[in-house]
C-alpha cells in the first residue's frame, strides 16, 4: 500500500452508489488516476466543494501501486476558479480543456507538461478575455505535449524553407509543405505565410501570454481549421463540450 | 441440476434493476417463492400499475396519476411563483418541507457539457413558453449547488433575462448544523456572499 500526495486537477467527477463519489484527476507527480471518495456525495462530506471539475486541489490518497482506482483521503482546495464558473463562455471553454486532457491523457502516466498546461490553461481562461486565442493555442499545445508536434520550419517534403505564396499544412504527415510541394501531393488543407508564422509562435510562446496573438480576420478560421483538426485526426471524433462553446454564442 | 425457467426469467428481470447484484436478485427471488400467491400477485399489480397510471404532467413535467398534476391544478396554490428543480424527485421534498405554496417546474435532468447533455434535452424550452404565456413574478432556481447545476443556473436566468420577472437562486453556503471550521474555502465564500441583514 502507498500513500501519494500531489497537486491535482477534478476532470470528472461522477456519483457511484448513494454515498460516494468517482474522480477523475489530473495530477502533476502521477498523471491521470482516478479516485474513490468515501461519503463524497453527503451534504456534510469533508470533501465539500473540492471534488467539482476544474477545482485545483491538494490531495492524499492511498492504494497498490499499479492499480486502477484509488481511495481519496484529503483534498484541499488551492484555486476553485469561481470566475470560470460564473461565466458560461469561460466555463465551457474551462470543461473544453478538461475534456482534451481526459481523452488524450492515459491512465498511469506521469505527464507533468500536461498538468502544466491544464493550470496554466484554467489560470489565463480566469483572467483573459481572448478566449479564441486561447483555444487555439491549447489545441496545439497538447498535441505537442503528446509528441505530435507539426513540422513548420521546413517544409516535410523537401526538406526547404516554405517561402511566401499559398502553402499547404498535412495532417497525415503532420507539418508545412512548401508551394511546389502542396501543387504536387495536394494535402488536406491549404494555408497562408501568416498563418505559418504565426502557428511558429503558437508553439513556443507562454500559455499566459496568449492574449499577445492578435488573429487577424480570415486567420482565426484558418488556424482553427489546423489546431482543432490536428486533435479530431488523433482522436477520431468530436469532443462533447466543442458544440457547447458554438450554442453559447447564439444566447 | 439447473435451476427452472422461471426462476431464471427472475433472476435476469432482478438483475436489470439499479443497486441489485446477483446475490440480491438470488435472494428476492427465494423471499417471493416461499411468499403467498396473493403477495406476488400484489408486487406485480404494483409495478403494472405505475406504468399504467403514471404519467408526467405536461405543465410541470412532474410524476402524476392525473394530467394536470394535483399541485399544478390547485387554486389554491401561488401561481406567480415557479420553482425549477431538476428531477421529479426533488418536487416531493420541496413538498415534505411544507412551506413552498408556488408550482414547480421539473427540467427533467441538468446540462452537462461533459456528458453532451444540451438544453434540447431538458425541458428548458417548455419554461420559457411557461414564463411567456403566464403572468408570473418570480422563477426560483433550486438546481444542485454543483458546477452542472450551477451552470444550468445560469443558463435558465440568461435566456429569461428578456422577460419582466424577477429571476432568484436558492441560497448556497454552510449547512444547517455544521461547523465553520470543517466548512472549504469555495463554501465559506458562497456563505459570505449570501449573507441577510439580521
Ligand atoms: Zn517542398
Ligand atoms: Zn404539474
Amino acid at each position: 500500500m502507498g500513500l501519494y500526495k500531489t497537486p491535482g486537477i477534478v476532470l470528472r467527477s461522477m456519483d457511484l452508489g448513494e454515498k460516494d463519489k468517482l474522480v477523475t484527476l489530473m495530477t502533476e507527480k502521477f498523471g491521470k488516476i482516478k479516485c474513490v471518495a468515501k461519503s463524497a456525495r453527503r451534504m456534510k462530506s469533508r470533501f465539500g466543494a473540492s471534488l467539482e471539475p476544474l477545482s485545483y486541489v491538494h490531495i492524499l490518497y492511498f492504494g497498490k501501486e499499479y492499480q486502477t482506482l484509488y481511495q481519496l483521503n484529503q483534498a484541499d482546495i488551492r484555486k476553485s476558479f469561481q470566475h470560470i464558473r460564473e461565466n458560461l463562455d469561460k466555463l465551457y471553454r474551462g470543461l473544453y480543456f478538461v475534456e482534451l486532457i481526459d481523452s488524450l491523457v492515459t491512465e498511469g502516466h506521469p505527464e507533468p507538461q500536461l498538468f502544466d498546461l491544464l493550470l496554466e490553461g484554467l489560470e489565463t481562461l480566469q483572467e483573459g478575455n481572448d478566449l479564441e486565442p486561447l483555444c487555439r493555442l491549447f489545441e496545439l499545445r497538447i498535441m505537442a505535449g503528446l509528441g505530435y508536434t507539426p513540422r513548420l520550419d521546413l517544409c516535410i517534403s523537401c526538406k526547404l524553407d516554405p517561402g511566401p505564396g499559398e502553402l499547404g499544412f498535412s495532417f497525415l504527415r503532420k507539418g508545412v509543405l512548401c508551394g511546389p510541394c502542396t501543387r504536387k501531393y495536394q494535402p488536406e488543407t491549404r494555408i497562408t505565410p501568416g498563418t505559418l508564422n504565426t502557428l511558429r509562435r503558437m508553439l513556443s510562446i507562454e500559455i499566459r501570454n496568449s492574449s499577445r496573438l492578435k488573429f487577424p480576420r480570415g486567420m482565426e478560421e484558418e488556424i482553427g481549421a489546423i489546431t482543432r483538426r490536428m486533435v479530431l485526426a488523433h482522436l477520431g471524433r468530436e469532443l462533447r463540450t466543442y458544440a457547447f462553446i458554438k450554442n453559447m454564442a447564439l444566447v | 441440476m439447473k435451476r427452472p425457467a422461471a426462476v431464471t426469467e427472475l433472476l435476469e428481470e432482478l438483475k436489470r434493476l439499479p443497486g441489485i447484484g446477483p446475490k440480491t436478485a438470488e435472494r428476492l427471488s427465494f423471499f417471493l417463492m416461499r411468499g403467498s400467491e396473493d403477495q406476488a400477485r400484489r408486487l406485480a399489480q404494483a409495478i403494472i400499475h405505475i406504468k399504467e397510471k403514471i404519467v408526467l404532467c405536461s405543465q410541470c413535467h412532474s410524476i402524476t396519476d392525473k394530467d394536470p398534476c394535483e399541485i399544478c391544478s390547485d387554486p389554491n396554490r401561488d401561481r406567480s411563483t415557479l420553482c425549477v428543480v431538476e428531477e421529479p424527485h426533488d418536487v416531493y421534498i420541496f413538498e415534505n418541507m411544507g412551506h413552498f405554496k408556488g408550482q414547480y417546474h421539473v427540467l427533467m435532468g441538468v446540462i452537462s457539457p461533459l456528458d453532451g447533455v444540451g438544453p434540447p434535452d431538458l425541458t428548458i424550452d417548455d419554461l420559457k413558453r411557461r414564463v411567456e404565456q403566464n403572468n408570473l413574478k418570480e422563477v426560483i432556481l433550486a438546481t444542485n449547488p454543483d458546477m452542472e447545476g450551477e451552470s444550468t443556473a445560469l443558463y435558465i436566468a440568461k435566456l429569461l433575462k428578456p422577460y419582466n420577472v424577477k429571476i432568484s437562486r436558492i441560497a448556497r453556503g454552510l449547512p444547517v448544523g455544521g461547523d465553520i471550521e470543517f466548512a472549504d474555502s469555495v463554501t465559506l465564500q458562497k456563505s459570505l456572499e449570501g449573507r441577510m441583514e439580521l
